[in-house]
């Protein structure tokens, strides 16, 4: 039984009067430990896509449309579950990184554990900022646990952003062009640390990407052309 | 910009708190001054009067919540001024020293030596203060206990008046410093010369009172005239008190309006006798003396031995002296009023027109400013409303990690409180501050700018009133506090139904 699968999935973004149909239709499983990549231009869908998955973003209302997840239909889920889902069982990592630049490194990791326990928090503030410690040492970023997102480089900020993701252990970690604002150097090297680290934790893996090379890394590649899933 | 919202929300809190402190000490002050002479409450049967007076006194001092009442008498009259205006005042015969134990008369009596000048009097001009005026104030304080002055060519006290201080004209007030002095009156001659004339009410002021008696059916019989030295003049903050009432004694009261004691005699005693030598008429009364009529008062003032101010222990009062009446009215049957049509007044009932006067002026003052005070509301909802676009991606970031709809409204409320709160204490302890040192203030303004807000001499206190009530700087707070949360409302609301997916995107 795949974790996560999506079935004839549409989606169109209203552009003032203009209906724009970014999906039309799209199939894809995703099985659990699997890492699937997801290839195609810009503006091809991928990430309605994977906003779609996490449960970000609604798709058209369609009787035939679904998205599930370990065997239960996020399309229909309430509002509060949709939110519990994405603070639980999924874990996000966007190109333009969306730190909070108020909060410090570290602040920033806890307070995705903070969003998932609600008020129980208090009783979990210091296996939180434990647990945010360690991450962080292991994206190499000890030091800088007390910096702003402002005093960090871009890699660096990538890196705090990994670690946020993986703070409330989610089944499946959804990567939006991870390395694309990054040098390829960079990028490299983070896309190292998050395959390392998934591995450890044997993390469902689906990573949006227009880089090929990035891309055969992955067990499986899905293209995506005009917001249909094409053969590889 | 938080600062902002919070800073909004002090001003208004501060705004709202001063106005109803000044607003409230003018009230309690007024309440205050009105109880001056009125006591606490009163039992009334105007113009006829009712006797046997001493003995509802009697029953009434006997009453655990009584601590003391006095007899008085209040009847409309006329004054002759010593400048020759007639003027209408209310006429009150009261014995100083029981209607002292029952008001602050002792107090009220301006003309006394003093030693500590009064609050505004910073140059100690009061001529009270001077050491060369004791002796005769001493003695002119003395009259105005007992109601008599001394004649100087004959060394006997006569009865005499203590009109309010505004009465007779002849005490200037200074009311920037809050003092009287003898007031000087140049007057022009025929001759086309003018003379100044200088006058001292309780030193060498007459007045002239009209009154008009009644019999015991309440019907004018004649107007009766008297002529009296000032004894003193009384001061109670209050201008209809110190502008209309003049005081004299009881029993000299009674006799102008026939209300004392006296023979009664059987009706229809009066016949025409012819004399038989020269054949004239005369009138001859040869009616029987029956009985005594007492002598009759209007009025008895009660004082409570609760505090009054507490309207329940008020109640409690009016109920005791209900009940001592009734007894009363049972064993002079016939006699005195009955229970049922006796008037019993407790003092807010007596200045319930001014009272609820100053009370609707209160509200709608206050309506007013809490209007304005809405601006607060809608400066927070702008200013919050900035803040969430600015913050529009951060709040995308949360409802990424999975922040709920009612987690980031519930975020932003509770900014919105802590904003208010903060606005609030500072709103307080600013109205505080203001209130406590209004007069110093005003007085700098004064100064400084030559701003003269409170006019003395419009309002008749010396120093403004103001009073910072807990209970309504609680509401105050709590209302600011709630400003400031009603402005966050719409603008979490607003954060709270943000599409992730657009709010990650917002440039």
């Amino acid at each position: 039984m795949p974790l996560i699968s999506v079935a004839n999935l549409r989606h169109t973004y209203r552009l003032g009067r203009v209906d724009v149909p970014v999906l039309r239709g799209v199939d894809l499983s995703v099985e659990e430990g699997e890492f699937v990549a997801i290839l195609g231009a810009s503006g091809s869908g991928k990430s309605t896509l994977l906003h779609l998955m996490g449960g970000l973003d609604r798709p058209d209302k369609n009787p035939d449309s679904s998205i599930v997840f370990r065997g239960e239909d996020i399309t229909r889920l309430s509002h509060a579950k949709l939110d519990t889902y994405r603070s639980r069982d999924i874990g996000f990592v966007f190109q333009f990184y969306h730190l909070l630049p108020e909060l410090t490194v570290l602040q920033n990791v806890v307070v995705a554990s903070m969003v998932m326990h609600g008020f129980g928090f208090a009783s979990q503030r210091a296996a939180a900022t434990a647990e945010a410690t360690g991450l962080l040492n292991a994206v190499g970023l000890s030091h800088r646990l007390h910096h702003r997102p402002a005093e960090l480089s871009g890699g660096e900020r990538q890196r705090v952003a990994i670690a946020r993701a993986l703070i409330n252990k989610p089944v499946l970690l959804l990567a939006d062009e991870p390395t694309g604002n990054l040098d390829r150097e960079t990028g490299k090297s983070i896309l190292e640390m998050l395959l390392s680290m998934r591995r450890e934790r044997k993390q469902t893996f689906v990573i949006v990407t227009h880089d090929p090379e990035t891309a055969a890394r992955a067990d499986r590649i899905v293209r995506l052309l005009d917001g249909r899933v094409v053969p590889a | 910009m938080p600062l902002l919202a919070a800073l909004a929300v002090a001003l208004c809190t501060a705004m709202v708190l001063i106005v109803w402190s000044v607003m409230g000490g003018f009230l309690s002050t007024f309440m205050t001054s009105g109880r001056t002479i009125s006591g606490d409450l009163v039992i009334e049967w105007p113009n006829a009067g009712f006797g046997h007076y001493q003995d509802l006194i009697g029953r009434l001092e006997k009453h655990p919540l009584i601590t003391a009442a006095a007899p008085t008498i209040e009847s409309f009259g006329l004054i002759t001024l010593p400048d020759g205006r007639r003027e209408t005042v209310i006429i009150r015969g009261i014995d100083g020293q029981s209607f002292a134990k029952v008001s602050n008369y002792n107090e009220i009596l301006w003309w006394r030596p003093i030693d500590k000048p009064v609050e505004r009097d910073t140059k100690r001009m009061d001529l009270r203060l001077k050491a060369e005026n004791r002796q005769a104030l001493e003695q002119v304080l003395q009259n105005g206990l007992s109601l008599t002055r001394t004649d100087p060519r004959t060394g006997l006290a006569a009865p005499a008046v203590v009109p309010g201080i505004h009465v007779t004209g002849t005490s200037y007030r200074d009311g920037e410093h809050g003092i009287y002095f003898r007031s000087i009156r140049d007057t022009f001659n025929a001759d086309g010369t003018k003379s100044e004339t200088s006058a001292f009410a309780p030193l060498d002021s007459f007045v002239t009172l009209h009154v008009a008696p009644s019999d015991t059916s309440g019907n004018v019989i004649q107007m009766a005239t008297r002529r009296l030295p000032v004894a003193n003049e009384f001061m109670t903050g209050t201008f209809e008190a110190d502008n209309k009432i003049v005081f004299i004694q009881l029993d000299e009261l009674q006799r102008m309006l026939q209300m004392h004691e006296a023979p009664r005699t059987e009706k229809g005693g009066f016949r025409i006798e012819i004399d038989p030598k020269t054949g004239d008429e005369r009138l001859v009364d040869d009616a029987k003396v029956i009985g005594v009529d007492p002598a009759r008062v209007t009025n008895v003032v009660v004082r409570g031995k609760e505090d009054v101010s507490d309207e329940a222990a008020l109640e409690r009062l009016k109920a005791a002296a209900e009940e001592v009446y009734a007894e009363f009215a049972q064993a002079h049957r016939g006699e005195v009023p009955h229970e049922g049509n006796i008037r019993i007044k407790t003092w807010i009932d007596m200045n319930s027109t001014i009272i609820n006067a100053v009370k609707k002026e209160i509200s709608l003052v206050l309506v007013l400013f809490i209007i304005i005070s809405l601006v607060a509301v809608f400066l927070v909802l702008s200013i919050f409303w900035s803040m969430i676009s600015e913050k529009t991606r951060d709040i995308g970031i949360l409802r990424a990690m999975g922040a709920s709809r009612s987690g980031v409204a519930g975020l932003w409320l509770f900014y919105g409180f802590l904003l208010g709160l903060t606005g609030a204490i500072l709103g307080t302890a600013l109205a505080y501050t203001i209130v406590l040192n209004i007069n110093p203030i005003h007085e700098w303004l004064g100064r400084a700018l030559g701003i003269q807000v409170w006019d003395p001499r419009i309002y008749y206190f010396t120093v403004i009133p103001a009073k910072v009530d807990t209970f309504h700087a609680s509401l105050v707070f709590a209302g600011g506090v709630f400003s400031a949360v009603l402005g966050a409302l719409i603008p979490a609301l607003h954060a709270a139904r943000m599409n992730p997916v657009r709010a990650l995107r917002f440039e």
